[in-house]
């Protein structure tokens, strides 16, 4: 693993009106981590990605992007977007495009590609997701499951440096989950940069390099998953760890 | 009754039907491109984030709602006169049907607007599209489908209301009765006549409507 | 604008025959909108195809031809004259009863069939059904709707200008013409329509909250058209 950092976040603040969501977030991800945030609804998790490709805008603190400053309202934001992939948790694919048409837009109006290099690498990543039989359809004829991987190679096909997930199969049938989580093994296994904000503890233990505890807005813990699960430091994290196991 | 209904005591007057039946198309067609534009610019004003640019908005589109299209028409005909802009009738007529429907095409617009889901924004923007890339591919595309059939009934709205053009002195189709009839004294005839061409033109544009919309949203039914 | 002032009564006077001429309008447009309702509900099929003619011709048509008819051709065809208030309402009402009938028909159609099954199963005849089960429930969701309907007619109803009726519109353009011309009376106008037609919409609103029903709102689509 690279030492130098991709991502830094420092003491992040992010408000809401008079709601403070993150109280002072610091996290750095390293080339070819795999970070899974876990804790419980409406710590901040989401906030927390949304910030780090501009979606939202922070009141305190500091995101660096590959040594870009990360401003949400700046010119400077589009070259930290182009170079980070996310997917969502209700997938938005664009619903009037086909699946390849979905995946190929980006790289051609965003990137200017021309059509033949994107569409090639296109097709490698259905082939990638298991999807070649399904490039015509439209959003609304394919299930859950596989609209999210059509994401996935929506956000592949920009060629992003870093991939940030947020909590992509929360929304899924359990039936489909397991396909969408086998791809994310996969992209792990091939040494991307993964930022999982996610439910499923049992990937994060088996896929994740590193666990990061939310709660309230700030980290609480931040160690090797199958350290944290079984010594869990604090005694929110125990809490937290021993409710979803029941 | 001493009254017989005899259509062909219409027959010599239906030369002067036709450039009325344009002139009647000719009005709504120009008045719907007009208020597409002018709704759109309030449909967007009503989504601003400056409180006073909403207001403006809102206040345009009740205004227009709730103001009869007739005192419209004569603001526009009479008042301009008065700060120096001089029209012709036609000219007035189109732009009072405009103005008002523009307060319905900006409802109908905001309302497809409104039916994008937040994700499609949010999506195009983690890509790294600009606004007029997001616009142009993902927004547009999915504001069409939604208003495509509002914006058919809109078309019709404004075929009927280009009725109104007759009382500031444009010679369209009810224009035509009215002359005809007053000529002529077959009221019965030439109000079945007018009556006959703005059933057909609304009829067909509805038809037209159905069957350029299976043919543009040419997409297989969905899966769920 | 300041000797319009004086003109103040006349323009009382005639917003309220303009409020009058729409409530006529909208009461008549009301019972036909209802028999038509019917008749597009019936279980014969000849019924509810003329039923069904007499809204799409109606919807297709602008009011103006029908008024002009209505005033012009009556003397002509049937030997009498007919007042502007007269061929007004007739034109007012005969376009309210198509676009009632279709509220009507919806408020009709959203008591469920199991409602109908259920009372005509009791041993309830038609008419009982109609006046005891469907009914009451029906209102609920034709109540708000028609408070648009009744806006349209009011806005329609400034076309009774046209053909001389001395109602608000008349009455603006008679008092700008003794003006000498201008915006003044005009703007009034509009202002007066404004006022009574929002007015009244926010009324239908502080309604639909009453009932709480879901459905057609006073400000859904071409309820009416653009009047």
């Amino acid at each position: 693993m690279n030492g130098a950092p991709i991502l830094e976040i420092k003491d992040v603040v992010k408000r809401f009106g008079s709601r403070t969501i993150l109280d002072g977030i610091s996290l750095n991800v390293v080339p070819q981590e795999i970070v899974c945030i876990v804790g419980s609804s409406g710590t901040g998790k989401s906030t927390l990605l949304r910030c780090v490709n501009g979606l939202e805008d922070i009141q305190g603190g500091e995101i660096r992007f590959e040594q870009t400053r990360v401003e949400a309202r700046s010119k400077s934001i589009k070259a930290v977007r182009m170079r980070i992939g996310m997917i969502f948790q209700q997938f938005n694919l664009y619903p009037h495009l086909t699946a390849l048409e979905n995946v190929m837009l980006a790289p051609m109006v965003v990137h200017g590609e021309d059509r033949k290099t994107v569409e090639e690498r296109a097709r490698a990543l259905f082939e990638k997701v298991r999807l070649s039989q399904r490039i015509n359809a439209y959003p609304a004829q394919l299930s859950g499951g596989e609209q999210q991987r059509v994401a996935i190679a929506r956000a592949l096909a920009a060629n992003p440096h870093l991939l940030m997930f947020d909590e992509a199969t929360s929304a899924l049938d359990p039936e489909t989950v397991g396909d969408v989580l086998a791809v994310m093994r996969d992209l792990a296994v091939e040494g991307r940069t993964m930022l999982v904000v996610t439910h499923e503890i049992r990937f994060a233990a088996d896929v994740g390099t590193r666990m990061v505890f939310m709660d309230q807005g700030k980290i609480v813990e931040d160690a090797n998953p199958r350290e944290m699960l079984a010594h869990p430091k604090t005694e929110r994290a125990r809490q937290f760890f021993s409710s979803i196991r029941g | 009754m001493n009254y017989t209904f005899t259509l062909r005591t219409v027959f010599p007057y239906l030369g002067g039907l036709v450039p009325a039946a344009e002139l009647t198309l000719t009005i709504s067609v120009l008045a719907i491109l007009i208020s597409m534009v002018i709704g759109a610019v309030v449909a967007v004003m009503r989504r601003s984030r400056l409180r006073a640019v909403r207001f403006v908005g809102a206040a345009y589109v009740e205004v227009m709602r709730n103001t009869p299209l007739l005192v419209t028409l004569y603001i526009v005909y009479f008042a301009s006169p008065a700060i120096g802009i001089r029209l012709s009738s036609f000219t007035a007529a189109l732009l009072g049907i405009s103005l008002n429907a523009a307060g319905y095409m900006a409802e109908i617009i905001r309302a497809g607007l409104i039916a994008v889901p937040r994700g499609q924004f949010e999506a195009a923007t983690a890509q790294g599209m600009s606004v007029w890339q997001m616009f142009r591919h993902i927004i547009f595309p999915q504001v069409f489908r939604n208003i495509y059939a509002p914006l058919g009934n809109q078309f019709i709205a404004v075929i009927l209301a280009s009725s109104l053009a007759s009382a500031v002195a444009v010679e369209e189709v009810t224009s035509w009765m009215e002359t005809v009839g007053a000529n002529s004294f077959r009221f019965f005839e030439t109000f079945v006549v007018a009556a006959i061409v703005y059933v057909v033109l609304c009829q067909t544009i509805n038809l037209a409507r159905l069957q350029i919309g299976r043919m543009l949203f040419r997409q297989p039914d969905a899966r769920r | 604008m300041s000797g319009s002032l004086v003109f103040l009564p006349l323009f009382l006077k005639a917003t309220g025959t303009t409020i009058w001429l729409s409530w006529l309008a909208l009461l008549i447009g009301a019972v036909g909108g209802t028999l038509i309702a019917l008749l597009r509900t019936s279980r014969l099929w000849p019924l509810r195809v003329i039923a069904l003619l007499y809204t799409e011709a109606f919807r297709s048509v602008p009011i103006l031809i029908v008024l002009f008819f209505a005033y012009f051709g009556a003397p002509v065809m049937l030997g009498f004259d007919v007042s502007p208030f007269v061929a007004a309402t007739f034109a007012l009402a005969l376009h309210a009863s198509a676009n009632m009938s279709e509220v009507v028909r919806a408020g009709i159609e959203s008591v469920g069939a199991g409602q109908w099954e259920a009372a005509l199963a009791s041993g309830m005849r038609m008419r009982e059904v109609m006046r005891h089960i469907v009914a009451p429930q029906a209102l609920r969701v034709i109540l708000p709707p028609s408070v648009g309907v009744y806006i349209t007619v009011l806005k329609e109803s400034s076309l009774a200008s046209i053909i001389g009726y001395f109602e608000l519109t008349r009455t603006g353009l008679l008092v700008r013409e003794t003006q000498g011309g201008g915006f003044g009376p005009l703007l009034a106008l509009a202002a007066i329509y404004f006022i009574l037609s929002y007015g009244i919409s926010l009324c239908g609103a502080a309604l639909e909250r009453h009932y709480a029903v879901g459905g057609a709102t006073s400000t859904d689509a071409v309820v009416g058209g653009m009047a």
